[in-house]
């Protein structure tokens, strides 16, 4: 049966193209989830610190959509590609000599694609080329669903919107070698700053002297802010993200659209940056580096991560419960700088984001909803997760399709130290879970033995042991299965 | 110590950095009140004394030393002096100046520059104008239902001002890391002594003689590359004979296991006349002379490295206004590359000695390889 079938305009294959090719940049694969009024492409990159999504109308962009959910697939579809494959597919033909030949460019493309009980699961893309030639494709797909990024843009204050086309020119000006983006304002100045630096180099032995001329250039690129369509910033906020990503959504932006809007709160949360041309949205949402992250790299100094104090202040300080766990944790990081985490830190420095999402476990649909409340009201579920006994707490009846859709979340703190291998642990225990959910009376155990072990590390590392914001979280969730 | 100065004739200054740039990463730099110069020493290969009046790159020049004649000596990679320069090629006006940040000292470039009008945002422009036609789009027209105003929440119009900014200069800024030398570190730098040249001529078009080198250069590696590999290690450093006589010819040879080319150009050269006033020795004395009355068949010859020699013919780039050769024989080759300045057409004085007579020139020390 065929669950969806489109067609694109020989722009709209070029557009498609240009689309996976930017998201190419982040990941080697991209879900593809189709609904009635939308097609939706997005990826996340490995370390997990950029995601991408690409929204296209379905009554706008394409010359032809149809969806037609199957039993499996009511509201949606949902897959995963190859990008490579993909590209492959869309690159444009060109016409080679237009006099002699007839022109070889793409009329038009047929996509369907095909699933069902008893079918063979394909994607097939038809490419219809003007001089006649036909060219069909067949790509199998995984079923998987996407994983999407959440990212609350009531927290991001700040916010800036420029013409693409110049913040790309402007990138042209940092040289090769560098890493890091820092964005700030000076409202003095009235100037929108960017720098490039980079800390690679930053040894400086006794001949530290020659490792100074290695470095790369360090550039900065001020803005008057009357150049911006919008500029609202806290002045001398530094936020830093990476250079490359950066690169990659304004090659891509500067093809798509004149405006390139930005948001984001503080450095260790994230930042969105999105553009829109006539039926197409583009929204990355890019981990920026945290501030204990950006301090070490200003001074250099590996170590001083270890001495860091809880930022106070920023979001919801540690609860009064979550204390002891919470000091615990850090003077566990003061104390005892752990010896395997050290190399990589000092190997990768540059790295400007260690993996900052934080992959919540599907919730589970209750067995009764009655249970699932008392559950919330009485559990100061991410307060006391020292016992390991709690129990994860379901969301929901109506999350039963999130019982697919591992659900992504920025952590709230950003805090490096302890995340790093976090989310990869998360990550198995979650696969176990999906292949076992499917037998309720297993579960609460399983539940019980397994993922607590997990949810304590979480209350560990972010500062979600405040009710309020599990209660936010709750909320979240819920307005993230609003969007979906 | 200040030194702080407008940038000009950026062009220049950018290929002649780039010249500099093939053949080492990091360089001397000494200012002074009159000259920049910038030297560069590779560990092998040639040697680069480049000699600049201050007026031709710089423009209200500032320096200040401890130093006599205000002189600072810096080292200072190229590379990225170069990407730096490159920013300001198009630039309504760029500075430098030596500062600090962080505690390191850094040559701080300063651009004032425009970002180019955005064809996309012109575009644009059109399409708010005539949004009624619905077409025209960048994005092509993908309206099947032919409502380019149907109520989507996902994707607002944008308003017709935005489109509508004024362009602003914007300033970059980029820092070059720099080391400060002490006088006493570079004190013992000198060029290279040299004995009087043999034979002294004026060299043809750079792209001509480089063209030739590198199809030589090439030739000798991919002939060696299929012979026995006893020449192998030979061939990965091909060399070039280059001669000269006091008669108007230059002579370039490559001479492998299984090669003998030469290129001649016959008697076509000039040779510039001397200055008597500045030679150590009385012309009849002058090792010229007595090549010059051996007759055209009395050749100096070096021997160079092959990329070498094509790393020194980079400087082409220049467009020099006259390339000097100086062979001494089966010793060194000094090409003394007149800088053309962009204003005005600098009439070069004689074949002088580095940029002493205020002339801007580039002088490369090729040493002969002795075999």
């Amino acid at each position: 049966m065929v669950i969806l079938n489109f067609t694109l305009s020989e722009e709209g294959v070029s557009v498609f193209h240009d689309a996976l090719a930017c998201m190419y940049k982040f990941s080697d694969d991209v879900c593809l989830e189709a609904r009635r009024d939308k097609l939706t492409l997005t990826t996340l990159n490995i370390s997990k610190s950029a995601y991408v999504c690409f929204t296209f109308a379905a009554n706008r962009f394409f010359s032809r959509y149809h969806f037609e959910g199957n039993a499996q697939y009511r509201d949606r579809f949902f897959c995963q590609l190859y990008i490579r494959s993909l590209l492959s597919i869309f690159r444009s033909r060109q016409g080679g000599d237009s006099a002699r030949d007839k022109d070889a460019s793409i009329e038009r493309c047929d996509v369907a694609i095909d699933d069902g009980p008893g079918k063979k699961s394909r994607l097939i893309a038809r490419i219809s080329c003007r001089n006649g030639i036909t060219a069909s494709h067949s790509l199998p797909f995984e079923s998987k669903p996407p994983t999407h990024a959440k990212f609350e843009k009531d927290e991001a204050g700040n916010r800036w919107s420029i013409s693409s086309s110049t913040l790309r020119q402007l990138m042209d000006h940092f040289g090769p070698g560098i890493e890091l983006l820092d964005i700030n304002t000076d409202d003095d100045d009235h100037v929108v700053n960017f720098t490039c630096f980079t800390d690679k180099v930053q040894k400086r032995g006794p001949h530290g002297n020659e490792a100074v001329l290695k470095k790369p250039l360090h550039t900065n690129i001020s803005v008057e802010m009357a150049e911006f369509n919008e500029v609202e910033v806290q002045d001398k906020l530094h936020i830093i993200i990476s250079v490359k990503d950066f690169r990659a959504i304004l090659q891509h932006a500067q093809i798509i659209s004149g405006e390139l809007a930005t948001y984001y709160s503080e450095p260790g949360r994230p930042m969105k940056l999105s553009y829109s041309a006539d039926g197409i949205l583009c929204e990355f949402i890019l981990m920026t580096v945290g501030e204990q992250d950006a301090i070490t790299q200003k001074h250099k100094n590996t170590r001083a991560r270890a001495s860091k104090t809880p930022k106070p202040g920023s979001g919801p300080g540690p609860g009064p419960a979550s204390k002891p766990d919470g000091s615990v944790a850090n003077n566990e990081a003061k104390d005892v700088p752990k010896p395997a985490q050290k190399p990589p830190q000092q190997k990768t420095p540059p790295q400007p984001r260690q993996t900052q999402f934080e992959i919540r476990p599907p919730p589970i649909p209750p067995r009764s909803p009655v249970a699932a409340r008392t559950d919330r009201s009485d559990s100061p579920l991410f307060v006391e997760q020292g016992d390991e006994d709690r129990q994860w707490d379901p969301v929901d009846r109506e999350d039963e399709e999130e019982m697919d859709n591992a659900r992504v979340e920025w952590n709230a703190t950003g805090e490096p130290v302890l995340l790093r291998h976090f989310p990869l642990v998360a990550r198995k225990k979650m696969a176990n879970i999906h292949s076992r959910t499917r037998r309720p009376c297993e579960l609460a155990v399983y539940w019980q033995d397994r993922l607590c072990p997990v949810m304590s590390q979480t209350d560990l590392l972010g500062d979600s042991s405040q009710p309020s914001s599990f209660l936010r979280h709750v909320s979240c969730c819920l307005l993230c299965l609003f969007f979906c | 110590m200040r030194f702080k100065t407008e940038l000009r004739n950026i062009r220049t200054f950018s290929k002649l950095v780039a010249a500099l740039n093939t053949l080492e990463k990091i360089a001397w730099v000494r200012l002074d009140d009159d000259t920049v110069r910038f030297t560069v020493i590779p560990d092998t290969g040639s040697q680069v004394w480049a000699s600049l009046s201050v007026d031709t790159i710089f423009d209200s020049y500032h320096i200040q030393s401890n130093e006599a004649n205000n002189t600072i000596n810096l080292e200072l990679p190229l590379g990225p002096l170069q990407r730096a320069l490159k920013s300001a090629l198009n630039s309504n006006h760029a500075s430098l100046r030596l500062t600090k940040r962080d505690g390191i000292p850094m040559l701080s470039m300063t651009i004032h520059t425009m970002t180019k009008d955005a064809p996309s945002a012109a575009r644009r422009n059109k399409n708010n104008s005539n949004n009624n036609n619905n077409n025209d789009d960048q994005m092509g027209s993908y309206n099947d239902d032919n409502d380019p105003f149907s109520e989507n929440s996902l994707y607002q119009q944008e308003s017709l001002e935005l489109t509508m900014k004024r362009e602003r200069e914007k300033v970059i800024t980029q820092d070059i890391p720099v080391r400060v030398l002490h006088p006493d570190t570079v004190e013992t730098i000198m060029q290279p002594k040299v004995r009087e040249p043999d034979v002294h001529i004026m060299f043809p078009p750079l792209l001509q003689v480089k063209a030739i080198s590198d199809r030589f250069t090439k030739l000798a590696i991919t002939t060696a590359a299929s012979s026995s590999s006893s020449s192998r290690r030979e061939a990965q450093n091909p060399k070039l004979e280059l001669s000269a006589t006091m008669h108007g010819s230059l002579r370039l040879r490559l001479i492998a296991d299984t090669l003998d080319i030469t290129s001649v150009w016959d008697s076509c050269l000039e040779n510039p006349e001397l200055d008597p006033a500045v030679l150590p020795v009385p012309i009849e004395e002058h090792p010229s002379t007595k090549y010059r009355e051996a007759g055209p068949d009395k050749w100096a010859t070096v021997r160079v490295d092959g990329k070498d020699w094509s790393r020194v013919l980079s400087v082409g780039r220049l467009e020099a206004s006259r390339v000097i050769a100086c062979f001494t024989h089966e010793h060194a080759l000094i090409l003394y590359v007149y800088v053309r300045r962009a204003d005005d057409d600098y009439p070069g004085v004689g074949a002088g000695r580095g940029g002493d007579d205020g002339d801007d020139v580039v002088t490369y020390y090729v040493s002969s390889i002795n075999t």
